[in-house]
Order: C-alpha cells, then sequence, then structure tokens
C-alpha cells in the first residue's frame, strides 16, 4: 500500500511542493520573528537599545514591573487607562454609526442614497490625516483640546467619521434576503426591532468584525493623539507613551519596557479576538432556497 | 374569515432614470427592472403603470389564486394587500376596514414568501412564536397555537431543529406554520411551491387544499402556473400587463375564455388557434369557414352570437386539443399531417401541420388502431361544435362577451 501511495506522487510534484514549503516557512520565519524578538526583548535583563546576541543574556520580569509601577517620567497605567477608556467607548459608538449607516444603505431607499454612497468612496479615498489640522482647529474652538476635554476630543474624532466605513457591512447586508424582512414586517416587528431581532443576529460576523475595527483603530492610533494631546503628559495614549520611551533622553533606561508595553497592549485585541470569534457562525444557511 | 375588497387599485412605480427618485422595488429577483419593459406595461409621466384599476370583491373564506405571466402585476397586487408595497390609487378594504394606510401588522393578515423567509438564526419553534411573542400572546395560548399548527403540519418532529437542517418541503411547511398559527383574517401565499421540485409540488398542492378545509380562511395565491391556479382557486384572476383580463370559477374561465390571452394562458396543452371566416349560412345560422371546411357552432353558440348581431368577419377560431375529434362530419373535415406523436399513457398527443400552422389534438389511447397515427400519416378532424371559441383577430376578444 504505502509504496503505491509514494509512488503516486511524481518527482516534479513532490520538487514543488518541497520549493512552496520552503517558500512558505521562510515566509513564516519573517513573519513571526520581530515578534518572537519584542516578547524576547520585553524579557531581557540587560539594559539599552543595542545588544550583540539575538537571544537575552539574561531573562527578567522587571520591565513589566518597571512599566507599571516606575511612574517618575512616563506613567504607563494611566496611558494604558486613557487609551483603554477611549477605545470602548470609540467601539460601542462606531460599531453602533457603522452598522446604522450600512443597514439604511442595504435596507432603505431615500433620495440621495447612491450620490451619497459616491460622495463616500471618494472621501474614503484621502487619508484622514489630511485633515488633521483642520479638526485640531474645530475641537480647539469646541474647547476640547486642554485638560481631559482632549478625551473626548479623541472620541470625537475617532468615532465621528466611521460611519463612512459602512461598505463592507453594507455588504454583507445586502446578502440577508428582503423577504426575510418583509416577513418579519408581517409578523409584526417595526423597522427596529427587524434590524435587533433579525438583521443583527444574522450578521454576528460582520458585527464582530465591525466591533474588532472599531477598537483596534482608536487603540493603536498614534497621530491624531500626538496632535491632540501634544504635551498633555496627563492624556498620553499607549501609541505616544511608547514613542516617548524611544526619545533619546529615556532609550537607555526605558528601551526593555518599551519592548514589554508593545508586548502589553497586543493583549486586550487579544482577547477581543479569541472572545469574539467563537460567534463567527455559519450565517444564512436555511434562511431561504438556495 | 373576512372579505377583501380592492376598488380601482393601482399602483405606479415612479421612473427611476434619474437616479434621484425612490424605486421601492426590490424583490430579490435582479431581472426586475428589465421587465418593465419586455412586458407591455404602460408608461405614463408619473411612471410605470404595474397594476392598472385592479377591481375585485373576494368573499369571507374564498381561495381566490391570482394567476399571470411573470412581470404581469400579481404579485405586486398581493405586496400591496399585504402592505409591502404602497397603493398609488384606489382602495384597499379588509373586512369593512380601509386599510390603505394601516401598517402590516395590523392588517390582521399573515404571508408566505416564495423563498420561505425563515428565520435562520431560530429553530422551527422560535420562528412559529415569532409573531405570537412580537403580539404578546400568553405564553399558554401560544404553546397551544405552536403545537396545533405543528400538528396540522406535520412538523412536530422538527420542532427543535433550525431550518438549515430542513427539506425544501419542511422548510414551505414551517413557513406556512408561521402564517398560520396568528390565525390570521386573510392567507396570502407569493407563490409558494414554486421552489419545490415537481413531485413535491404535487403533493404539498394537495396539502394546501386540506389546510384550506382544516383552517377557515381567506386565501390569496398567487401563481403563474395554470395547475396550481386551476386545482386551488374557488376563483381566479387572470392578469396580463398589469390589468385584470377575467375574474371567474376555473370551470368559468376554462370553458368560456374572456380573450384570446386567457384562452391560451389556462388549459394544458394550450388551445390550438386557426384563422378562419365567420359566415352566415342563412338568417339566423352561423358557420365557421377554416380552409375548405365548414363548421357550424352549437345552437346556443349560434344563439349567443345572433344576439349580438354579429357580422360575417374574420376570426380567429380556438379549439382545446381534447375538443378535437376524428369522428367524420361531412364537409367539415380539416386535413393536416402529423408531425409529432407523443405517447403520454391514457392519450397521445398528436402534433399536426396544416399547411405550416401547428395544432395539437389529444386522442384517447384506446381510440387508436396499432400503426394508424404514425408520423408522416395524413389525419382528417373536426371539432366539437360547443367547444369552438370565436375571437375576433383585431381585439383578440371573445365574440360571445363582445
Amino acid at each position: 500500500m504505502e509504496t503505491i501511495k509514494k509512488n503516486r506522487i511524481s518527482p516534479q510534484k513532490r520538487l514543488v511542493n518541497f520549493l512552496v514549503h520552503l517558500l512558505l516557512a521562510t515566509l513564516s520565519v519573517i513573519w513571526v520573528l520581530p515578534i518572537v524578538w519584542i516578547v524576547l526583548t520585553s524579557f531581557r535583563a540587560e539594559k539599552g537599545a543595542y545588544t550583540s546576541t539575538f537571544l537575552p543574556q539574561g531573562y527578567t520580569l522587571d520591565n513589566y514591573i518597571k512599566l507599571f509601577t516606575d511612574r517618575t517620567v512616563l506613567n504607563f497605567p494611566k496611558m494604558f487607562a486613557n487609551t483603554l477608556i477611549i477605545s470602548i467607548i470609540c467601539c460601542v459608538l462606531s460599531t453602533f454609526f457603522v452598522l446604522s449607516v450600512a443597514y439604511a444603505l442595504s435596507r432603505m431607499r431615500f433620495g440621495f442614497r447612491k450620490t451619497f454612497m459616491n460622495i463616500a468612496m471618494i472621501l474614503g479615498l484621502f487619508p484622514g490625516f489630511m485633515s488633521m489640522i483642520a479638526q485640531y482647529f474645530i475641537l480647539k474652538a469646541m474647547g476640547l483640546t486642554e485638560g481631559s476635554a482632549v478625551r473626548i476630543g479623541l472620541i470625537i474624532v475617532y468615532s465621528a467619521c466611521s460611519g463612512l466605513g459602512f461598505q463592507i457591512a453594507k455588504g454583507f447586508f445586502d446578502t440577508i434576503p428582503k423577504s426575510i424582512d418583509e416577513a418579519a414586517v408581517i409578523d409584526g416587528c417595526t423597522q427596529w426591532q427587524v434590524f435587533t431581532k433579525i438583521t443583527m443576529p444574522l450578521s454576528k460576523p460582520i458585527v464582530i468584525y465591525t466591533v474588532m475595527t472599531s477598537f483596534i483603530a482608536p487603540w493603536v492610533d498614534f497621530i491624531f493623539a500626538k496632535v491632540l494631546c501634544r504635551a498633555n503628559a496627563d492624556q498620553f495614549t499607549v501609541a505616544i507613551g511608547l514613542w516617548n520611551m524611544l526619545q533619546k533622553e529615556y532609550v537607555y533606561q526605558w528601551y526593555t519596557c518599551f519592548a514589554a508595553g508593545a508586548v502589553i497592549i497586543s493583549i486586550p485585541i487579544a482577547i477581543l479576538f479569541i472572545y469574539m470569534q467563537r460567534y463567527y457562525v455559519e450565517g444564512m444557511s436555511g434562511a431561504v432556497k438556495g | 374569515m373576512a372579505t377583501v375588497t380592492l376598488k380601482h387599485v393601482q399602483k405606479i412605480y415612479p421612473n427611476a432614470e434619474d437616479g434621484s427618485k425612490p424605486k421601492k422595488r426590490k424583490r430579490g429577483k435582479a431581472e426586475e427592472e428589465p421587465q418593465h419593459r419586455t412586458y407591455n406595461l404602460k408608461v405614463t409621466d408619473e411612471g410605470v403603470v404595474a397594476v392598472d384599476d385592479f377591481n375585485l370583491e373576494i368573499k369571507d373564506k374564498e381561495f381566490v389564486v391570482l394567476v399571470g405571466p411573470s412581470g404581469c402585476g400579481k404579485s405586486t397586487t398581493l405586496r400591496m394587500i399585504a402592505g409591502l408595497e404602497d397603493i398609488t390609487r384606489g382602495e384597499l378594504y379588509i373586512g369593512d376596514r380601509l386599510v390603505n394606510e394601516v401598517a402590516p401588522k395590523d392588517r390582521d393578515i399573515a404571508m408566505v414568501f416564495q423563498n420561505y423567509a425563515l428565520y435562520p438564526h431560530m429553530t422551527v419553534r422560535q420562528n412559529l412564536e415569532f409573531p405570537l411573542k412580537l403580539a404578546k400572546t400568553p405564553k399558554e395560548e401560544m404553546d397551544r397555537r405552536v403545537n396545533e399548527a405543528a400538528e396540522i403540519l406535520g412538523i412536530t418532529p422538527y420542532l427543535d431543529r433550525k431550518p438549515r437542517a430542513l427539506s425544501g418541503g419542511q422548510r414551505q411547511r414551517v413557513a406556512i406554520g408561521r402564517a398560520i398559527v396568528r390565525e390570521p383574517q386573510v392567507l396570502l401565499m407569493d407563490e409558494p411551491l414554486s421552489n419545490l421540485d415537481a413531485k413535491l409540488r404535487n403533493q404539498m398542492r394537495a396539502e394546501i387544499i386540506k389546510l384550506r378545509q382544516k383552517i377557515n380562511t381567506t386565501f390569496i395565491y398567487v401563481t403563474h402556473d395554470q395547475t396550481e391556479a386551476m386545482t386551488l382557486g374557488d376563483r381566479i384572476v387572470i392578469m396580463k400587463d398589469g390589468e385584470v383580463q377575467q375574474v371567474g370559477t376555473p370551470q368559468e374561465v376554462f370553458n368560456d375564455p374572456i380573450n384570446i390571452f386567457v384562452a391560451g394562458f389556462i388549459g394544458m396543452p394550450q388551445m390550438n388557434m386557426f384563422d378562419g371566416k365567420l359566415v352566415k349560412t342563412d338568417e339566423t345560422h352561423y358557420a365557421v369557414r377554416i380552409g375548405d371546411a365548414l363548421i357550424a357552432p352549437s345552437a346556443d353558440k349560434q344563439a349567443n352570437l345572433l344576439a349580438r348581431n354579429t357580422p360575417e368577419m374574420d376570426v380567429t377560431v380556438g379549439v382545446r386539443p381534447e375538443h378535437i375529434t376524428l369522428d367524420h362530419v361531412d364537409g367539415a373535415m380539416i386535413k393536416g399531417v402529423i408531425d409529432v406523436s407523443e405517447m403520454m399513457g391514457s392519450s397521445v398527443h398528436l402534433h399536426i401541420s396544416i399547411d405550416g400552422k401547428d395544432c395539437i389534438i389529444i386522442v384517447p389511447t384506446l381510440d387508436l388502431e396499432d400503426g394508424s397515427h404514425g408520423i408522416g400519416t395524413d389525419l382528417e378532424f373536426t371539432f366539437a361544435p360547443n367547444a369552438i371559441h370565436l375571437f375576433d383577430p383585431e381585439t383578440g376578444m371573445n365574440l360571445e362577451h363582445v
């Protein structure tokens, strides 16, 4: 049996398989290496940015402890809390905005709908930071650039335009047959109940996707946070904090802590993903003939 | 449980050419829009007239079938009754209540969709309970109705399954169940069987007839299949291009079609159409000349024509394949050649070519002598005098109804 099986794969095929796997192995090493390196660095005992070895000479948890206890120069716990609050609020708001816009555009017919979608598409072509300075002045005029109001400013910046990212969710809603909505309307649903009782449960994958992207975007954003916080160390988000650790006055003392911080900030994302992926279930099958 | 009355109901879809005006119609079929053009729907300044001047009084507990080719406005009419489409003009009453502006859920109707439209994230039981929960029905009442409906439809074993674990026929039963648990005054069905395979369709058709005996309610049923229409309906409404052609019992529309369209639409195989001439043999008697044959319609048909003072004219003569006989009548025989012979078991369908035009005859198998009706054989036939339909070739109207 076994000889027959082996013979079935021709030598050329084996060579191709070998080359393909070699390529994949190389790529995976290239991708995983930086992650391994940053995790290793975060446990490194010796200080400083530059070492002559890939593997640390000694291992320690001090970097993590220092990150959360040493508040003399950089208050990492505060930054972490700031970012978490902002991200969670933005996540809820953005998800709501994105899904409502997508649902309205997918299900309702109104004048200006097509035009609106085209405008949204064109606006989406421009990077957000083009309007950075304008946004700063607008928020300044609203008094949201000083003190703890910066957080509100950041929440507004992150969630206000999120509705423009409706395309993917709309594409998903479009695949839910209209007749299910109509059946629900006849069964006695209001439009809102159709959305919450029918469309939402059927759209779990896309809701999860939206929640994740809505959380991650503010969580890792640097540029808007930098513009709005400027030197307000109280309001720093983790992205700014980590960047500051690499400034030349701190880098020797904080370099390994920077690595620890980088590992720490990936944890909420990982938790969110592990929690949410349970809901990636089969979507539409069984609803209609198909 | 209620009458449904439509008075001059009209539906106009505004032209959406400029892209700015709303276009509400979206039934899941992508080819919807070109249909407006393919079929000769009237177009006015306001837009495309999908349903024009629809008048119908549906009696309590009646089973009415709307039938017609695709794009004829039958589904649109049903959706207007359901409240899924706005009524452009006219009045719709359910019982004595004018419901033009009443929301679908308050119309006391239920609807079964062509593609079932079950809620895939709910079990069968939850699907059936859904309308009752929304109506805040007490728990015991809800259980009673759900179990009863499941019993009637034979879906009790599947109550805890999700729709995806059901076959097409079972899904359609669940869809019907969801409609009947509400005990609606009017039950609307939009081509409920057209997604099923042929065998299942016949079976479900019989079940709908049984269902109707069990639940006493008014049915409005949309189909494009004339067999379903004939077998299910107390009355049939035949539509074309947004206009009602004829309303009547299956017997009436079959025996007495009002125009060529109805004559051709109802009946399988289609009615044969011949070009002929209506002539008067004397002051009070008519005959139809087709080629050399002179065929006299039955006495009551003659009387009808006489009462309308019909002049001699060109006519389109319609005769159903089953009403063509091979019995010899002097001077009334039409000659043709057999093109194709289809053995159907109890009968044979003979396709006859008469000077290049085709017609179909149904002959009972028992009447055939072996080998006498092979392909290429000459054949003479005539019509049963009481089954001749005469249409005006210009207007398409039945001359007995003008």
